[in-house]
Order: C-alpha cells, then sequence, then structure tokens
C-alpha cells in the first residue's frame, strides 16, 4: 500500500503544517509517495523538512519515493540548493534531476559537520548580510554563531542527523525586502523527548510540545544539569532581537516564535498535526535606512 | 594562542571555535599546562567566530573550576559578545586587555574590580595616570 503525501506548491513554514498534516496520516508499513511534481516554490524551510519527513519515512517502513517537481525551473533549483544530493540517500526519486555542483543544503550528524557548515556558509553570508541587507559588518560574527547553535541543536538533541539550509532572497510577498533565512530541520526525538527527564516534572499536567519550546526558547533550560547549558538559544534571540529578526521552531505537535513587529506570525501554537523531530527557522531581514 | 590549541584540538583547519565537543578539546589542552589556582593569559588573536558554547565551555569553565583569574586579549567584538553573556549570567568575569592595552573587566559587573584591584596588588598591572590600568612590563 502506498501514501500519496502531497508536496505543497508553495512550501515553506507558512504551508508546513498542510504538509504535516498528510505526512501524520500515514500508518507504520505504509510506503510514502512524496509528491512534488507540482511544486512551485520551495523555501529552506519547506526543503530541509521535507528531507527529514523522507528520513523519518524510511525509519518507519520501505524507502519513500519522491517525485520530483515537474518544473524545469524549480527543479533545478532545488538540485542547486544541494537537495537531491542529500534525498538520493534517503528517497527514490523519479523524474528529471539535472546534474549540479552548487550546494546550499548540507548534512550534520557530528561537531566536524558544524565547523565545516559555519565555516563555508559564513564566509559566502557575510557579503551578503553586510552589502545586500545593510547589516553592520560586525553582524556577520553573530549570523555564523546563530548559524553554529542551530546546528548544535540538532547535533546534541535529536538523536540523529539534520540539514542545515541558507539562503538570501528577496521577501516581495511578506516584507518587500530581503532577508537571508536559515533552516535546520531534523527528525529525531524532538524538544519534549529531550527535555523529558529534567523538565516534565516543573510543568507538571502542562508537560508537551508547547511547554517544552517555551521552556527551551523563552526560559533558556537544557536537558543538561551542567550550568551553563541553555545559552545556544538565548543567544540566537539576543542576535535577533538586536536585526529585528525572527525565530521559529516546531516540534512535535507544537510551533514557538519570537514574532518581530514586521511579522503577523502566532507566539505559540499547540494541537498541530505531529511531526518528527525538530524545524528550527531564523530570518534576518534587510535593515530599514535610518 | 588559542588558535594554535585549536589547531591541535580537531582534525582540519579551522579557525572558528564552535560546538561543545571543539571547546572541551581546547579547554582540555590548555588545562594539561595549567596548575590550579593560577593567573592565566589567552590570546584570541586569529580566532573567527566564537559561539556561546564555546565560551561557556572554555572561559567560563576554565574561570569556574581551574584558574584564579584570567586575562584575555586579541579579543574582537564578536568574541566580547559571546563570552559577556555567557559569563555574566555564571556571575563570572575576567579581565580583558584591549588594543591599547588597558585592562577591563568582562563579564559580571562585581568580581571584576577585585580582579583589577588584585593584579595591581601583586604588582602584575599598574594603574596610570589617566585612571586605566595596564599590565606591568614584567
Amino acid at each position: 500500500m502506498t501514501r500519496l503525501i502531497e508536496v505543497p506548491t508553495q512550501f515553506d513554514d507558512r504551508s508546513f503544517d498542510q504538509f504535516a498534516a498528510s505526512y501524520a496520516q500515514a500508518v507504520d508499513g505504509e510506503r510514502l509517495l512524496f509528491d512534488a511534481h507540482a511544486a512551485e516554490w520551495a523555501s529552506p524551510y519547506g526543503l530541509v523538512g521535507l528531507l527529514a519527513a523522507g528520513e523519518a519515512a524510511a525509519r518507519k517502513g520501505e524507502r519513500p519515493l519522491l517525485t520530483a517537481p515537474a518544473n524545469p525551473d524549480v527543479v533545478s533549483y532545488w538540485a542547486r540548493a544541494g537537495f537531491f544530493r542529500e534525498a538520493a540517500d534517503l528517497f527514490e526519486v523519479h523524474g528529471k534531476v539535472p546534474k549540479v555542483k552548487v550546494a546550499v543544503e548540507s548534512e550534520v550528524r557530528a561537531a566536524e559537520d558544524v565547523h565545516a557548515v559555519v565555516s563555508t556558509i559564513q564566509q559566502r553570508a557575510s557579503a551578503i548580510l553586510s552589502s545586500e541587507l545593510g547589516l553592520d559588518p560586525k553582524a556577520t560574527m553573530g549570523f555564523a554563531m546563530a548559524l553554529s547553535e542551530s546546528c548544535q541543536n540538532i547535533v546534541e538533541h535529536a538523536g540523529t542527523g539534520g540539514w542545515v539550509a541558507v539562503q538570501a532572497y528577496n521577501w516581495r510577498r511578506k516584507l518587500a525586502r530581503r532577508v537571508v533565512v536559515i533552516a535546520v530541520a531534523d527528525a529525531g526525538v524532538g524538544f519534549r523527548h529531550s527535555l523529558e527527564p529534567t523538565q516534565a516534572k516543573r510543568f507538571g499536567e502542562r508537560w508537551g510540545d508547547a511547554a517544552a519550546l517555551e521552556a527551551a526558547l523563552i526560559q533558556g533550560v537544557s536537558r543538561f544539569r551542567d550550568p551553563g547549558r541553555g545559552q545556544g538559544l538565548a543567544g540566537i534571540r539576543r542576535y535577533l532581537a538586536r536585526w529585528e529578526g525572527k525565530v521559529a521552531i516546531r516540534s512535535g505537535s507544537a510551533r514557538i516564535a519570537i514574532v518581530p513587529r514586521w511579522d503577523d506570525d502566532v507566539p505559540l501554537r499547540d494541537g498541530l498535526p505531529a511531526f518528527p523531530g525538530s524545524q528550527v527557522l531564523l530570518i534576518i531581514p534587510e535593515q530599514e535606512a535610518k | 594562542m588559542v588558535q594554535a590549541v585549536l589547531q591541535q584540538s580537531v582534525s582540519g583547519f579551522y579557525t572558528d571555535l564552535v560546538t561543545r565537543p571543539t571547546g572541551r578539546a581546547v579547554r582540555e589542552n590548555i588545562e594539561r599546562d595549567l596548575p590550579p589556582g593560577t593567573i592565566a593569559v589567552m590570546d584570541f588573536t586569529g580566532v573567527g567566530c566564537l559561539d556561546y558554547s564555546c565560551a561557556d565551555e572554555i572561559v567560563a569553565k576554565l574561570v569556574r573550576d581551574k584558574v584564579k583569574m584570567l586575562l584575555l586579549r586579541g579579543l574582537t567584538d564578536a568574541h566580547r559578545e559571546a563570552i559577556e553573556p555567557v559569563l555574566a549570567g555564571a556571575g563570572l568575569a575576567v579581565l580583558c586587555e584591549r588594543p591599547d592595552g588597558a585592562l577591563e573587566g568582562l563579564g559580571a559587573s562585581e568580581p571584576a574590580p577585585a580582579l583589577l584591584d588584585e593584579l595591581v596588588e601583586r604588582r602584575l598591572a599598574a594603574r596610570n595616570p589617566g585612571g586605566s590600568i595596564r599590565l606591568t612590563a614584567a
């Protein structure tokens, strides 16, 4: 039995719940077919989220199928982003996929991968951040810190590997400004499971995905009892607050966001369709001229 | 030089001090040659990105568990931004030497003046007529 899971035509953090709802209906033993043939656009969040879904599906049953986008421009963009390089290990890919060399997405499994990501992406990002987004050149190091800490969440908490993608684009629809986006996704244990041994008792009946996200992002708690832990997400929050950026984390059936004034996202949502692991979104917008 | 220790501690050539495992490896390398309770100097020249995890794993843990006083030099603004909240959150402080040679506290505001006073008392630093404190030639 094969279950069809449609990839939204505009696949980003907003349409992710629609994708997750379809994914959540799958039962163990079913083979999944992720159908992206009609995809017109995917954000870095959508692409790394799709990889996480592929990994989770492969773990549960037969290797999932993936239909590549039919639009040659779209499939070419996904290829240039490094999506198919990573997808080849997870899915049985159908459709015409061009062979290209450029890779934006990176797999993160160990601390060495974080070094490689920071080193590679930081160089390319610093030019974009200062020249295109108008950030103070000093902000580029903060960007590297945010990138590093986001990736480390995978290594230290997911219990499995994950992916990071960084991209700059003109966000006409929402902001009419350029943005740099960092998206990190894994199909690991998620925040609730990771924090449960140390935090569940404290929250009592309130404990769940939403409480776990609140504990991690707002209260800066960590699953480790070591006194210096929990610095990463707090540092990311400080960095984004300074540059009017946004952070959103989805894990299990909840999603939390620190919402800047240019956005109308909901700060905390619970009861969403369950999805494995954690998906982190960081957005740094072009600075408005003062 | 922290960068030299970094090269010994991780495979591949990286200038960034990122991730806890890297920080732990660098700190353990540093600790090996460091008697407890000493006044240690760390030079960050050549270090690219320093993230919060590494700042905690190296700087905060050395101050908390190993050294009597830590003096940092070669810090960029970005390094300071990573170290400052980590130390402040733990109620710890270090001294850092600015490019002009003046010493100042970094981290929690309370312990820093005592660190400066101790350096002066030990004649490792002296107060200048302008009020700034600098290391003595020795």
